[in-house]
């Protein structure tokens, strides 16, 4: 990451901080639903469990910007389903499901848009106050 | 003496300066909205009236300091004067929710930021154009009579 030196320059180190932290929220998005069917592969055994991103303000170039700090598994009870023919299946024949809801992943999936295109509109706002102010120059 | 010594533009610097101040809070917000338990920051209300006592009664000390053009700053008469690790500026900034707080105690309102923002960008345009009409008008001033 390049050093930075304006102040409006700071702002989009800053609106950019929040891109990288979406997208890295859109990537454990995209592994819960990838995941939304994987159970065990031994018998009575845990599924995947749903991934949560945790956010923490950092220090970019002075102000405070975004960043993933980790990843935390979701503690919610997995479901459990009736299949004994299943390799997952344990001494009662029911099998554990991931705690992953297609739903509310579609609606995170929504929102880290919507955060994604709020900070794009940052850059280009300032952007903009940065080339109007070069516009001074002119004439 | 250069165009930030004339009050009118010193005033104008001061206003460009709380808006990209103001932006770059607003970026500090918006990247911050889905971090838990963030709360946003925002400037005081820039005062037009705070501006203009510091132009008038701060002006010229002893023959050469130029009026501050934000806030109070100290003036070392002295070379054993200790200097102010920084000055303090007009504006401060404050925390405090927007309209809405989530679960996670995340108080930030995209739209309520977005709006802030567009309200910055359109403030520092109308200031832009201020300062070049000025700038205009000096070169009108300086311009010989027929040319």
């Amino acid at each position: 990451m390049p050093e930075i030196k304006s102040q409006s320059m700071a702002a989009m180190a800053v609106a950019a901080s929040a891109l990288r932290a979406q997208q890295g929220r859109m990537r454990v998005i995209a592994e819960n639903i990838a995941n939304a069917n994987s159970t065990a592969t031994t018998a009575g055994g845990d599924p995947y469990r749903r991934q949560l991103p945790i956010f923490r303000p950092t220090k970019v170039q002075g102000a405070e910007g975004v960043q993933m700090v980790r990843v935390d598994p979701d503690q919610s009870d997995f479901k459990t389903e009736y299949d004994p023919g299943n390799p997952a299946a344990d001494a009662n024949g029911y099998v554990k499901l991931p705690n992953v809801n297609s739903l509310v992943e579609a609606l995170d999936m929504k929102e880290a848009q919507r955060a994604y295109e709020a900070n794009l509109n940052v850059i280009e706002t300032a952007r903009v106050m940065e080339s109007r102010t070069l516009d001074i120059l002119k004439k | 003496m250069g165009p930030d010594d004339i009050p009118l533009f010193g005033m104008l610097k001061s206003r460009l300066g709380y808006l990209t101040e103001r932006q770059r809070l607003v970026a500090q917000n918006v990247a911050n909205a889905d971090t838990a338990g963030y709360r946003p920051q925002d400037l005081k209300q820039f005062s037009f009236q705070a501006s203009l006592m510091n132009q008038t009664s701060g002006a010229v000390y002893r023959g050469g300091v130029a009026a501050p053009t934000n806030g109070v700053r100290m003036i070392a008469t002295s070379a054993s004067h200790l200097a102010p690790s920084n000055a303090p500026s007009a504006w401060r900034a404050t925390a405090g929710a927007d309209s809405e707080t989530t679960l996670d105690g995340n108080a930030v309102s995209l739209e309520d930021q977005m709006i802030k923002m567009t309200n910055a960008r359109m403030n520092y345009d109308a200031a832009i154009s201020f300062y070049q009409k000025s700038m205009t008008m000096l070169r009108m001033a300086a311009r010989k009579p027929n040319g």
